[in-house]
């Protein structure tokens, strides 16, 4: 009999092993001060203002082994990056960064094209993009938070008319316009449609009774019920723009549907988050885990769960979230923390200034992992701060 | 979780009638009442612990409830698929007097991984009454199973009701996966 114990009692052993490494890895959040969060966002704020041009180009990416400045660029994440900034400089009222940041926005104003009663930008070699536009027109109401000026709101509404021209009656937003034809084209981005919800919302804070919020529901319906059908996506997809939407137009335009959907949403953001937290990228985690994800794709789930932890503050409905939300935001925080690159670390490469404050994904970053780190980050100060007063 | 499907959770991780095939029995075809009795308070004690303890267990293993979830999920998936394809327990052997409840009743008939795991992922979740509920219930449920003779039930009913068990707890496991994916 005694056998027939140690044959079981060795089978649980081996079977309790294997799920430890394979299933339920221990979920590793490193614990950080406000000082450090602080530290962060603003090495990460540092690193995105010396990769910005006089000619108001950010550096795309960099290859921190190959010693390579990638040639590429993308409009939506030069708008994005734009937004960013002045979401920087809202958040800490730095004039200099705003000084410094109007250099990118003038890349864009400077390529305003008009049609009938909109404006919208063409980044070079693209077509008028919805998303680029969407976040023009965040980066712009980012802007009028950190500064009070109202010097472009003629341009934020003319952007805001244009992504209603680009808006279907059942809320879908058409991706692109063409300047050849004169007309939108119908293929949806993948994230422009979210990014145009979040605009119109926020188009809505700044010029409140003028119907950008009403205007923006039907696109955040559209997200909620039908987008993912609609473009193939065999899991919903995270969508952290529309969190962000849905958190700025509050709890008074919180119906069933969207209720459900921003807690659908931070469920997709807190696993996102817990299994990022697994990841150690060596040993055998590496083999079950893979290496620590995009610093991008871990940066929307921060600024994803973080929207939702605001609107969750506001609704009871959503009340419930607000522990397992804040712990996933802290945790969020203390990994992106840890893993930044830092000066002792930069110092070893040819171009320490292109490494210094950045997040790498194996040996490479790209404006959009800075990015959006930055802005989950931001975001995550809050819940840092409340956490060390509360001990 | 509400406690009517906790009840049907730990009925299937606990597997009454795949249990009862492998109880040792006296004469008359019946479960030894007292060894049954004892063993299954013995394996309710160990749920108790699992799910009282379950939050500093998993605070220690740096395991967030959440994610617990969907390891149970997998636990109870793999033993219910294993007991589709083995309905009938090996016959252990059993030793003499109340050491039986320990072995092979308590252990390893009753407390099998996935009801630890279950113990652990429902005390965190729904909490300890309601596991006890639910575990409770279901050792009663073996209890009274106990008491009836085998003969007049067909061992190839309790093999088709341990299937079935095993195909629910397959469910379960599903379920509790995507709960756990699910959940922030």
């Amino acid at each position: 009999m005694a056998r027939r114990v140690a044959v079981h009692l060795l089978i649980l052993g081996l079977g309790l092993g294997v799920f430890r490494i394979a299933v339920v890895p221990a979920e590793v959040c490193p614990v950080v001060t406000t000082a450090q969060v602080n530290e962060a966002i603003d090495e990460a704020a540092a690193w995105l203002l010396r990769g910005l041009g006089e000619d108001g180009r950010y550096v795309y990416g960099y290859d921190r082994d190959a010693d390579q400045v990638s040639r590429d660029y993308n409009g939506t994440r030069h708008a994005g990056v734009t937004m960013a900034l002045y979401q920087y400089a809202a958040a800490g009222g730095r004039p200099e960064v705003v000084a410094a940041t109007d250099r990118g926005l003038a890349f864009m104003l400077d390529r305003l094209l008009s049609e009938g009663d909109w404006q919208a930008w063409q980044s070079p070699g693209e077509e008028v993009q919805l998303g680029s536009n969407a976040l023009l027109l965040a980066a712009l109401a980012m802007r009028r938070q950190a500064t009070g000026d109202p010097g472009y709101d003629d341009v934020m509404r003319g952007v805001g008319r244009f992504l209603l021209a680009q808006q279907q009656p059942d809320g879908r937003m058409h991706g692109y316009w063409n300047p050849a034809t004169r007309q939108a084209v119908p293929v949806q981005g993948k994230f422009a449609t979210g990014e145009a919800a979040w605009a119109l919302a926020l188009l809505a804070d700044a010029f409140p009774g003028e119907g950008w919020g009403e205007a923006s529901l039907p696109t955040l319906d559209y997200l909620a019920l039908q987008r993912d059908r609609d473009m193939g996506f065999l899991t919903r997809m995270p969508d952290h723009w529309a969190a962000y939407a849905l958190a700025e137009l509050g709890p008074g335009h919180l119906d069933e549907v969207r209720s459900g959907y921003s807690r659908r949403l931070a469920g997709y953001f807190g696993v996102r988050l817990r299994f990022e937290a697994q990841r150690r990228g060596s040993g055998l985690n590496l083999l079950v885990r893979w290496v620590p994800g995009t610093p991008a794709g871990v940066g929307t789930a921060g600024e994803g769960i973080a929207a939702i932890r605001r609107l969750a503050q506001e609704d009871e409905r959503l009340a419930d979230l607000v522990p397992n939300v804040e712990d996933r935001l802290a945790c969020f925080a203390g990994m992106m923390v840890e893993r930044q690159s830092t000066a002792g670390e930069a110092a070893a490469y040819p171009r320490p200034g292109l490494v210094q404050g950045a997040w790498f994904y194996r040996g490479y970053v790209q404006m959009d992992d800075v990015q959006h780190v930055l802005s989950g980050l931001l975001a995550a100060v809050p819940v840092i701060e409340a956490r060390e007063v509360a001990g | 979780m509400t406690v009517a499907l906790l009840v049907i959770a730990y009925l299937a991780a606990l597997n009454v009638a795949r249990t009862r095939l492998g109880l040792p029995e006296a004469e008359g075809g019946r479960a030894r009442p007292l060894v049954l009795a004892g063993g299954s308070l013995l394996a309710l004690g160990l749920v108790a612990a699992l799910a009282g303890w379950s939050g500093p267990l998993l605070r220690v293993l740096q395991i967030t409830p959440e994610t617990f979830r969907i390891a149970a999920g997998v636990a109870a998936m793999l033993a219910g698929a294993y007991v589709l394809v083995t309905p009938r327990p090996a016959a252990e052997p059993v030793p003499a007097g109340g050491w039986a409840m320990l072995w092979p009743i308590c252990v390893p008939l009753l407390a099998g991984p996935e009801v630890m795991a279950l113990a652990v992922a429902t005390g965190s979740g729904e909490g300890v009454p309601a596991t006890l509920a639910g575990g409770g219930s279901a050792l009663a449920a073996l209890f009274l199973l106990g008491l009836v003779p085998r003969r007049p039930v067909a061992d190839r009913v309790l093999l088709w009701a341990s299937r079935c068990l095993g195909l629910l707890l397959l469910l379960v496991g599903v379920w509790l996966a995507i709960d756990g994916i699910r959940d922030v």
